[in-house]
């Protein structure tokens, strides 16, 4: 049997172990380590090999949820989990300090992955820092020619991260039935 | 440099436990032993994670301390310090090398060498700051997540229009409803004015006012989505549209303390009073022998959700196309696509194709099917289940 996944990407405190852990039916597996330096300002724990939920689907099958490590430093590690992926889900924290340069890093890091498949936007923590907004990502997304769905996001909330895979789905197929 | 036999002393800053084993194993593997990690004391080169909180100010804590040991940062951006030397993320080997070999030239020169130190001004990476809005977080239905509606709630929440049957080709021609017969023509109007001047602006129509808070984006009603939807759904031009005005806010009515949870975002808020004024129908101005095509995505987490409102959007992203086409194309019935192009129109997110080419290469009615799409079909059920 063929073995799916998605991946979860973005900086430190984005939201991916979050995300997952709304959408698995499993608790997710981390492989968090508590931060013992700056990394602290931000977050207890830090996820720094990967995190793994699924969803289980009628038929036995299932689609893997995997979270690439925060830290932009394990480059080597992103080649692993991709490989056989079937979207990325590129989650970006609005209260860092240039949220741009992040999405240009995480986009220029994925590009022949997303190339293959598709990429949909999470923005999180719209709630503490409202700018820059979703259009603020969109008119620079649309700088370098591209047309993502970019949508606020509580890492939370189980529907938020739904709709976020749900258009991934779309864009690798519109013909998907509801 | 005999690599093996003479590495070259790194501490690690920025980076946590784990991370700095890792960091141990890149420097001993893929950098076949180039340099070897220590503690601070016994360092000879300092690389720091240059995107890390608050690293600015360590990395000039450092430089004061230790003004002539090399400094290599790893950086997503483009490096502004002239002292340190920058390997940009995602970290390449060669780069890394690169660096290492640098930084050990610095180490040999600085041994022959007594100049004095030159303490680079501290640039500390600009960090941003907000003050945590309590307020904010209150505003729940600024917040809340979208309502994904579904063939079978379509008719009881959006409505119809009596007597027209918009799903059947005879009756297309009439399909369409004039904004400006309806509240969504004032609230985009009021928007508008608001957004020009900058300013807190009132929609007075004799029902609730709308308070617009254009550089929050934000609107403020006294009312319900049930009011909301009766309101939006009225003609009002022949019996309201006199009473119906924008007016400036004073200051103290704006300061006025307002209850939180009945602010809105103006998209969120307009999208549906498009919703309900449409009723399944398409905008007059649509021309819909001419093809659509859709500038950006909206932002479907913040909004109501029509039918097909995503495949919709997937579909017209990449091509522009006709609204019979689109509902051909994925076999739905027309009042959803209808519906769907009222409220992305009303945002501004539609355009309609003007060039010759775009009318004479007809899309395809067929789309190209992903290999997985059974797959996919399960996954997109358990997410929508």
């Amino acid at each position: 049997m063929s073995q799916y996944k998605i991946i979860f990407t973005g900086p430190v405190g984005a939201g991916k172990t979050t995300a997952i852990n709304s959408i698995s039916d499993l608790p997710p597996i981390k492989t968090d380590a508590a931060a013992s330096d700056m990394t602290k300002s931000k977050k207890s724990a830090t996820t720094v090999a990967m995190d793994y939920g699924v969803m289980n689907l009628p038929g036995g099958e299932k689609l893997h949820l995997y979270g690439t490590p925060g830290q932009e430093r394990f480059d080597f590690m992103w080649d692993i989990l991709v490989t056989g992926g079937i979207g990325l889900v590129l989650l970006l924290d609005n209260t860092r300090a240039d949220p741009f340069v992040d999405m240009k890093f995480f986009l220029d890091a994925f590009s022949t992955f997303i190339g293959d498949t598709a990429v949909a936007v999470g923005v999180t923590q719209m709630d503490v820092s409202a700018k820059p907004t979703i259009d603020d990502y969109q008119v620079q997304l649309s700088g370098v020619g591209l047309k993502l769905p970019v949508f606020a996001v509580d890492a939370r909330v189980r529907n938020d991260v739904s709709i976020l895979i749900q258009s991934l789905l779309y864009s690798l197929d519109p013909g998907l039935e509801e | 440099m005999d690599k093996n036999n003479h590495p070259l002393k790194v501490a690690l800053h920025g980076m946590e436990e784990r991370t700095s084993k890792t960091m141990v194993m890149y420097l001993q593997g893929p950098c076949r032993g180039a340099a070897m990690v220590v503690n601070d004391n016994d360092a000879d080169i300092d690389v720091f994670d240059a995107d890390v909180v608050g690293i600015g100010s360590l990395m000039a804590e450092h430089r004061v301390k230790k003004p002539y040991r090399p400094v290599i940062a790893l950086s997503l951006r483009d490096g502004e310090l002239g002292y340190v030397l920058y390997v940009k993320k995602p970290v390449k080997t060669d780069d890394m090398l690169a660096a290492l070999d640098k930084a050990g030239v610095l180490i040999k020169q600085n041994e022959h060498n007594t100049a004095q130190s030159i303490v680079e001004k501290s640039d500390n990476v600009s960090l941003k700051t907000f003050v945590l809005d309590n307020d904010e977080r209150k505003k729940t239905a600024k917040h809340e997540a979208a309502m994904q509606l579904n063939e079978k709630g379509f008719n009881a929440f959006i409505g119809n229009v009596a007597g027209l049957d918009v799903n059947d080709p005879a009756q297309l021609g009439n399909a369409n409803y004039d904004p400006k017969n309806y509240f969504q023509s004032h609230v985009e109007s009021a928007f508008k004015i608001s957004r020009e001047l900058g300013d807190i602006m009132q929609l007075n129509s004799g029902w609730s006012p709308v308070i617009i808070f254009p550089k929050d984006n934000e609107v403020w009603l006294d009312a319900d989505d049930k009011q909301l939807r009766a309101f939006s759904g009225l003609v009002i031009a022949h019996t309201l549209n006199e009473k119906i005005s924008t007016t400036p806010l004073t200051f103290e009515s704006s300061s006025v303390s307002r209850s939180l949870e009945k602010f809105y975002t103006m998209d969120a808020f307009l999208w549906k009073v498009a919703c309900w004024a449409s009723k399944g129908r398409y905008p007059n101005h649509i021309d819909i022998t001419q093809p659509v095509y859709l500038k950006s995505w909206p932002n479907f987490t913040r909004l109501l959700i029509t039918p097909h409102a995503l495949r919709i959007s997937a579909l017209l992203i990449k091509e522009p196309r006709t609204l019979a086409n689109v509902a051909e194309v994925l076999n739905i019935k027309p009042q959803y696509v209808f519906v769907f192009i009222s409220a992305a129109c009303a945002l501004g997110l539609t355009g309609q194709a003007r060039r010759v080419a775009d009318v004479l290469i007809a899309p395809s009615t067929e789309i190209k099917e992903n290999k997985n799409k059974g797959f996919l079909s399960r996954v997109m059920s358990k997410l929508r289940g």
